[in-house]
C-alpha cells in the first residue's frame, strides 16, 4: 500500500470523458509528476486527489484510507496553486495561520510552526507584509509556507512555476527539489513543462487525452519511451522520427537513409523478437539529437559509430552546441554539433550516429518495438 | 505653436462646459435663494435675484410645523417624513446589500445546476419597470398580512433591490480567482467562513457601489412610497409631493423650496462622500492586479 493509490479512476461530464481510467501507485516520500499538454486531464486528476472535484468511478487512497468521500480538509493534504491563491486582505503571517486557526491549533504552537516554516523558506522578513507587497517569487514561497505549515501526508502542486519568469523558475524549481530532499515529503506535481518533469520527478506519468501514456522513472521514460507520443514529448529538442524500412544484416538491424547527399545504410543493434517481425516492413526510427553529432565530438572509441554525410539546412546556435537541421528520408532531423563544426548552411557536413540508443516504432500503433 | 492652455478649441470647450453647468445648476440656485427669502420678497422680486433679507423662517416651517395637505393646521412637518424615509431606507439598504452579496457569492463560487438560468431570470427583473410590480406586490403584501407601512416599504425595496445588488456582487465575484476559494476549502474553511473572512473584506468597493445605488434608489422612490404606505408613515417623497400640491390658500414657495432641499440632502451627501468609491467600485476587477 503506497502513499497514494489511484485505482481505475474515471471522470466524465455527461458524455464527455475527461479521464478514462487512471492507475498510479507511489510510495511515501516519492515525487510524482503528472505531465502533458493542456487538456490532457492532469489538473482534473489533481483536483480529484485534493477532493475539490468528485470522482465518477474508481478509487483514490491516501495512505491506507480511501478518500473518495472525504472533503478536502479531511484528506490531510496541502496544495500550492499556479496563481498562489494567497488571501489578499491578510498579512503573510495570517495567511499561514488561517488553516491552523480553523483546526484550533493553540496560539503558542501556531507561532512556533510559523517561525519554523518562515525560516525554512526564508520569508521571516515578510511575515507582516500583505501579498500585494510581495514579488512573484516571494508570493510563491509564502504559498509553499502555507502548505508546509499544515504538515500533511501529501503535497499537491498545480503548475506552481508557470507564472514566474524564466530565471526565477529555475531558482524556485531547485528550491522545491531541495525541500523535497530535506523533508522527504510525498509530492504530486502537475506541469506541462517536460524539463520540470525530468529534473524534479522520481516518477513521471505522461498523460494525453485522459490516459496515462507511460508511467516510470525519468530515465526509463527518456531511454525507453513506450510510444511515439512519449518519445516526442520528453526531451528538447524532440526525438527525430525517421520513416524507413527495416532490414537485417548479419543478424542485426539495419536501415537505409537518404540524407540528401546519398543513401547510407546504418547498422543498428541486435534485433529483438518484436523487431524481427517487422523486417522488410516500414518502421519509424527514433534518434535523439544528441546521438547525431559531428565525428570529432562523438565518442570515437565506440565501435558501432556510423558515419555519413548530410546537407545542413538550418543552423541554430544555442551556446554549448549548434542544432543542425537536416533531412533524412525526407523527414526533418536535428543533430547536436559542436559550434565550430557547424558554421554554414547549405554545406555538406560529416556526421556520426551513435545507434545504441536508437528506438523503433510501429508506424500504425505508434508503440515502441521493444 | 499655440500654448496648450490657451488654444481656441480649449476655450470653446470650457465655455460650453461652464454654460451647461450654469444651466444645470440654475434651478438649484433658484431653490436656495427662494428658500431664504420672505414671501413678500418672492412676490415682488425677480426669480433670479439674491435675497435682500436672509431669513431662515421657511426652513423652520418646512422642518417642523408647516401645514401639509390642509390649511390652518399645525401638523408635523418634513421632520416626520424624513424620519419615516430613514426608518425605511436604512434596513432596506443593509438587508438588500447583504443578501445581494450572499447571492453573488453563491452564483459565482458555488455554481449549481440551473444557477445560470436562475441568474438570467434575476437579470430580467432589472429590466422590469416599477409599475409592472405594483399589482402583484400589493396582492402578496395582502396575503402576507403586513399592515405596517414601514415594514411594507422595507420588504418591497429589499425584493426589488435584490436583482441589482445580486448583479453587482456576482459581476465582481466572478473576477475573483476561483483558486482562492479552493485554497480556503483545503485549509478547512466552510461556506460561511469563506464568505465572511475572505470574500467580504475584498468587496469593499462593490459594497460602496451597492450602498450608493440603493440609497439613491430607495430614498428617491415615489411610486412604491405612494402606493404602499399611508398617512403619517409616508416617506419624504410623498410628503413633499403633498406639501407642494396643496392649492388652498397662499402658496408658501419658500417653504416648498426648503422642504425640497431637505428631501434632497441625503442623496446629495451620499454622492459627495461616495462618488469616487462608486467609480472605483464599478471598475474594480477590470484590470488584473
Amino acid at each position: 500500500m503506497g502513499a497514494l493509490s489511484i485505482r481505475n479512476v474515471k471522470k466524465s461530464y455527461g458524455d464527455t470523458h475527461i479521464l478514462k481510467g487512471i492507475d498510479i501507485e507511489i510510495d511515501k516520500g516519492q515525487f510524482l509528476i503528472l505531465v502533458g499538454p493542456s487538456g490532457c486531464g492532469k489538473s482534473t486528476l489533481l483536483n480529484m486527489i485534493a477532493g475539490l472535484d468528485d470522482i465518477t468511478s474508481g478509487e483514490i487512497a491516501i495512505g491506507e484510507r480511501v478518500v473518495n468521500k472525504l472533503s478536502p480538509k479531511d484528506r490531510d493534504i496541502a496544495m500550492v496553486f499556479q496563481s498562489y491563491a494567497l488571501y489578499p486582505n491578510m498579512t503573510v503571517r495570517k495567511n499561514i495561520a488561517f488553516g491552523l486557526d480553523i483546526r484550533k491549533v493553540p496560539k503558542a504552537e501556531q507561532d512556533e510552526i510559523i517561525g519554523r516554516v518562515a525560516k525554512t523558506l526564508q520569508i521571516e522578513h515578510l511575515l507582516d507584509r500583505k501579498p500585494q507587497q510581495l514579488s512573484g517569487g516571494q508570493r510563491q514561497r509564502v504559498a509553499m509556507g502555507r502548505a508546509l505549515a499544515r504538515n500533511p501526508s501529501l503535497f499537491l502542486f498545480d503548475e506552481p512555476l508557470s507564472n514566474l519568469d524564466a530565471k526565477l523558475r529555475v531558482e524556485v524549481r531547485s528550491e522545491i527539489k531541495q525541500l523535497h530532499q530535506r523533508l522527504g515529503t510525498t509530492i504530486v506535481y502537475v506541469t506541462h513543462d517536460q524539463i520540470e518533469a525530468m529534473t524534479l520527478g522520481d516518477r513521471i506519468a505522461v498523460m494525453k487525452d485522459g490516459e496515462v501514456k507511460q508511467f516510470g522513472t525519468p530515465q526509463q521514460i527518456y531511454d525507453e519511451p513506450a510510444n511515439m507520443y512519449v518519445a516526442g514529448f520528453i526531451g528538447s529538442p524532440p526525438m527525430n522520427f525517421i520513416p524507413c524500412t527495416l532490414a537485417e544484416i548479419d543478424g542485426r538491424a539495419a536501415v537505409t537513409v537518404d540524407s540528401g547527399s546519398g543513401s547510407h545504410t546504418l547498422r543498428l543493434g541486435p534485433l529483438s523478437e518484436a523487431q524481427r517481425a517487422f523486417v522488410g516492413k516500414s518502421i519509424v526510427l527514433g534518434i535523439r539529437p544528441e546521438q547525431l553529432t559531428d565525428p570529432a565530438s562523438a565518442h570515437s572509441d565506440n565501435p558501432d559509430l556510423q558515419e555519413f554525410d548530410a546537407i545542413a539546412e538550418i543552423l541554430e546556435p544555442t551556446g554549448p552546441d549548434t542544432l543542425v537541421t537536416l533531412k533524412l528520408n525526407g523527414a526533418r532531423a536535428v543533430a547536436r554539433c559542436h559550434p565550430s563544426m557547424a558554421l554554414h548552411t547549405g554545406v555538406k557536413m560529416h556526421l556520426a550516429l551513435d545507434p545504441s540508443k536508437a528506438v523503433m516504432f510501429d508506424p500504425a500503433t505508434e508503440n515502441r518495438l521493444a | 505653436m499655440a500654448d496648450r492652455n490657451f488654444s481656441v478649441g480649449r476655450t470653446l470647450i470650457y465655455a460650453a462646459l461652464v454654460l451647461m453647468a450654469v444651466w444645470y445648476l440654475a434651478p438649484l440656485y433658484v431653490m436656495l435663494t427662494t428658500s431664504l427669502k420672505s414671501l413678500d420678497e418672492i412676490h415682488s422680486g425677480n426669480l433670479l435675484s439674491l435675497p435682500h433679507h436672509f431669513s431662515l423662517d421657511a426652513w423652520f416651517d418646512a422642518w417642523g410645523t408647516d401645514c401639509v395637505g390642509s390649511e390652518d393646521c399645525t401638523g408635523a412637518g418634513m421632520k416626520g417624513y424624513f424620519v419615516n424615509s430613514l426608518k425605511m431606507m436604512v434596513p432596506a439598504v443593509l438587508i438588500s446589500t447583504l443578501i445581494g452579496a450572499f447571492n453573488g457569492y453563491i452564483l459565482s463560487m458555488w455554481r449549481f445546476k440551473g444557477s445560470d438560468t436562475f441568474f438570467m431570470a434575476l437579470l430580467i427583473g432589472t429590466f422590469l419597470p416599477f409599475q409592472v410590480v405594483i399589482l402583484p406586490m400589493a396582492q402578496v403584501l395582502a396575503k402576507l398580512g403586513i399592515e405596517n407601512s414601514t415594514g411594507r416599504l422595507v420588504l418591497v425595496h429589499v425584493v426589488y433591490g435584490l436583482q441589482f445588488t445580486t448583479l453587482f456582487f456576482r459581476n465582481y465575484y466572478v473576477t475573483v480567482p476561483g483558486e482562492l476559494v479552493k485554497a480556503a476549502r483545503i485549509d478547512g474553511a466552510g461556506f460561511f467562513r469563506i464568505f465572511f473572512k475572505i470574500l467580504l473584506p475584498l468587496s469593499i468597493p462593490t459594497i460602496m457601489v451597492c450602498l450608493i445605488w440603493q440609497v439613491t434608489q430607495i430614498w428617491n422612490d415615489f411610486l412604491f412610497g405612494v402606493v404602499f404606505s399611508s398617512g403619517e408613515a409616508q416617506p419624504i417623497t410623498v410628503g413633499l409631493n403633498n406639501l407642494v400640491n396643496t392649492s388652498t390658500g397662499v402658496k408658501h414657495y419658500n417653504v416648498d423650496m426648503a422642504a425640497a432641499i431637505i428631501a434632497a440632502i441625503p442623496t446629495l451627501f451620499v454622492y459627495a462622500v461616495g462618488s469616487k468609491y462608486f467609480v472605483r467600485g464599478l471598475t474594480a476587477g477590470a484590470v488584473k492586479g
